[in-house]
């Protein structure tokens, strides 16, 4: 029973230390996860969204009290419904092997299993929102995705909190399973409280010639870790993922991105970007490895932080480790502020300061907004970022 | 009443250094006014303490606009009120375009005049407006939505600056050094441009360091500026006299 040894699992680890390098710069004491109590029932009403009202295929809500889903049209093929547990696939990804998967492997009640159908194309994205209401509560949650060959559609998660403040743990295990010549639009924007501890393991695999293309929105969460892995297991394969965070307060935020290519050309292309004010703080580590077999990879990560108060910090550790002999990798990281002369320009036209600060931050996003394909996405998390930014800096 | 007078006016760098020694100016609409001055002089530093760059400071002297004392008052007010400054070397804003910075400046400038509330320029009037001044300055449809002056030729930052004071007209146009990295075409074309808005609703106040653009925008009044003060003023021929002889008469005599 997986259940059974992923819950001895999970007691038998310790919450991870900063004497651990991935934690190094993520400090988890007074965060004790077993401490949470799993309701079972929601609380008052739904959270709000920060994407408009999409136009979509299908949609579930996920809560405490289980999952809803509305999936009355879709076309035969798509498989859009609760997430077995003796699913073959399940575990495949994202097992037990650490204090956090081991937690969501052992309690985890709801799921989506999202399949879509050898050759099927979905037009209108399906949609899953993940909303913790109960204070004090923790909140599971598992989705596993197979986009079988030559599929393509868009799904967009979401996860979201019933009020800013409300305290709360959540767990997320995400696998997806991206077969030959399959393309696959993943949006994952988490607006979690500020209130919210949240670990979110996320695992692609992606085949021959299929294309996984991801946004990773982050907005909300007290501190936590989102872990991020591509595997690049078919010659061919290729995947991007775009990042857009913005964190202010004392949020601390921690991505962990891994690009693993394992068949020979292949393509990965990572690109997070972030906004900082306050005492707001945001770890990414970026990992490109490359297993000896995988010649004529592309391989890209960067990481570009934007500061907008003195007592806002990052730190980017990015991370090679080649085996091949005849591979592309890149990576960059950098470290801004708001310019003052640049300030001063916009300010010289006639614009407010905060105006002006409002169209440079902006204007720092948008090369990464502009990766996304899906507009009223782009759009959405324009928004977003953009009604972080306050009236004054 | 001038337009814009410059009362005694000392400015200083962060560091304490003084650059601007007290400099006394009065331009009016219908007027151009040409500074000339050589390289370090503090043109720059004068045109900055003008439109109200917080690291350059005003330690002593006032800045009046229309009679009023504008030398306590930030950047953007000073903007709003219809004062402009073309930079010498205009900053790039990467991801934001030029057309949605000029829309976001252009509705800045009404906001205030509309007594702080909100009065964005209709989206067709704004674009006939832009593709207008583009076509007359010569300004390529395709710089329209590209990011302001990121990867922009020195040309193409300097038509633009006039660009952006054309769609905004100000009454007052501070030009620093537009002629530096335009050819002789651009320079007759923007040149034009601004001689065209000198008028009843415009003055302007041209600084550079050469002669040439003055042959395009004919200045009423010429002032020397050395060492961080006006140290000669007459007519246009005292141009042509700084083009034959240079600063040198100048330079030397101890500030
Ligand atoms: N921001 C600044 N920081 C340090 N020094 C400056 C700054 N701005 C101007 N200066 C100095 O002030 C003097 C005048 O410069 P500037 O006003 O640019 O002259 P000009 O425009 O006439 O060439 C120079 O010595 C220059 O180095
Ligand atoms: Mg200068």
């Amino acid at each position: 029973m997986a259940n059974a040894e992923a819950a001895v699992r999970f007691a038998e680890l310790p919450v991870p230390t900063t004497h651990e390098e991935p934690w190094r710069f993520t400090d988890l004491r007074g965060f004790d996860p077993a401490s949470y109590p799993v309701p079972t029932e929601a609380i008052g009403a739904a959270a709000a969204s920060v994407l408009p009202d999409l136009d979509v295929a299908a949609s579930a809500e996920v809560s405490e009290g289980g999952i809803t889903i509305h999936a009355d049209a879709l076309p035969a093929g798509v498989r859009f419904e609760v997430l077995d547990e003796h699913d073959p696939r399940l575990y495949g990804l994202v097992g037990w092997s650490d204090k956090f998967t081991a937690h969501n492997a052992a309690l985890w009640k709801h799921g989506l299993l999202v399949q879509v159908a050898k050759g099927v194309e979905l037009e209108k994205p399906l949609y899953v929102r993940i909303a913790n209401s109960v204070p004090g509560g923790a909140l599971f949650w598992r989705l596993l995705v197979v986009a079988e060959e030559a599929s393509r559609f868009t799904l967009i998660e979401e996860y979201a909190s019933a009020s800013p403040d409300l305290p709360g743990y959540t767990n997320a295990a995400v696998e997806l399973y991206v077969e030959q010549s399959a393309k696959l639009e993943y949006v994952s924007v988490q607006n979690l409280s500020r209130e919210t501890w949240h670990f979110a393991t996320h695992h692609a695999r992606v085949e021959r010639d299929a294309e996984l293309d991801w946004v990773a929105g982050g907005f909300g969460s007290k501190r936590g870790k989102i872990r991020i892995q591509n595997d690049l297991n078919g010659p061919g394969a290729t995947s991007r993922v775009t990042g857009a965070y913005f964190a202010d307060g004392d949020q601390h935020l921690d991505y962990d991105t891994f690009q693993e290519h394992i068949a020979p050309n292949t393509e990965s292309d990572f690109a997070f970007k972030g906004a900082l004010r306050e005492s707001a703080k945001a770890v990414w580590r970026g990992m490109i490895r490359v297993e000896k077999d995988a010649q004529k990879t592309n391989a890209y990560q960067e990481n570009r932080n934007l500061l907008l108060s003195d007592t806002a910090h990052a730190d980017s550790i990015p991370g090679l480790e080649i085996m091949a002999n005849d591979v592309r990798c890149t990576h960059g990281a950098t470290l801004g502020r708001v310019n003052r002369d640049e300030v001063f320009y916009l300010m010289a036209r006639g614009l407010s300061r905060a105006e002006a600060e409002r169209l440079i931050v902006r204007g720092f996003f948008q090369d990464v907004l502009d990766r996304i394909e899906l507009l009223p996405v782009r759009e959405a998390l324009g928004q977003a970022l953009e009604s972080r930014i306050p009236q004054a800096l | 009443m001038a337009l814009l007078e410059l009362k005694d006016l000392h400015v200083s760098l962060e560091d304490g250094t003084e650059i601007v020694k007290g400099v006394n100016l009065k331009v009016d609409s219908n007027e151009v006014h040409a500074i000339m001055g050589p390289n370090g002089s503090g043109k720059s530093t004068l045109s900055y303490a003008i439109a109200g760059h917080p690291a350059y400071q005003i330690t002593q002297g006032q800045i009046l606009l229309d009679g009023e004392d504008i030398t306590e008052t930030e950047a953007d007010e000073r903007a709003q009120k219809g004062l402009f400054l073309a930079f010498q070397y205009p900053h790039a804003i990467p991801g934001v375009t030029v057309t949605s910075f000029l829309r976001s400046a252009i509705n800045a400038v009404r906001k205030a005049k509309n007594g702080a509330v909100d009065d964005p320029i209709p989206v067709p009037e704004f674009r006939t407006e832009l593709f207008a001044q583009m076509e007359r300055l010569s300004v390529s449809r395709e710089l329209a939505s590209r990011y302001l002056n990121d990867g922009f030729s020195g040309g193409e930052k300097k038509r633009v600056e006039i660009l952006q004071m054309a769609m905004l007209k100000p009454r007052i146009a501070v030009l620093d050094e537009t002629d530096s990295g335009l050819d002789i075409d651009a320079l007759r074309i923007v040149a034009g441009g601004v001689q065209e808005l000198i008028g009843p609703n415009m003055g302007a106040l041209v600084i550079t360091h050469y002669q040439r653009i003055l042959n395009y925008i004919k200045p009423d009044f010429v002032h020397v500026f050395v060492g961080g003060k006006i140290v000669e003023e007459g007519g246009p021929e005292l141009a042509k006299k700084l083009e034959e002889s240079g600063y040198k008469e100048w330079e030397g005599v101890p500030a």
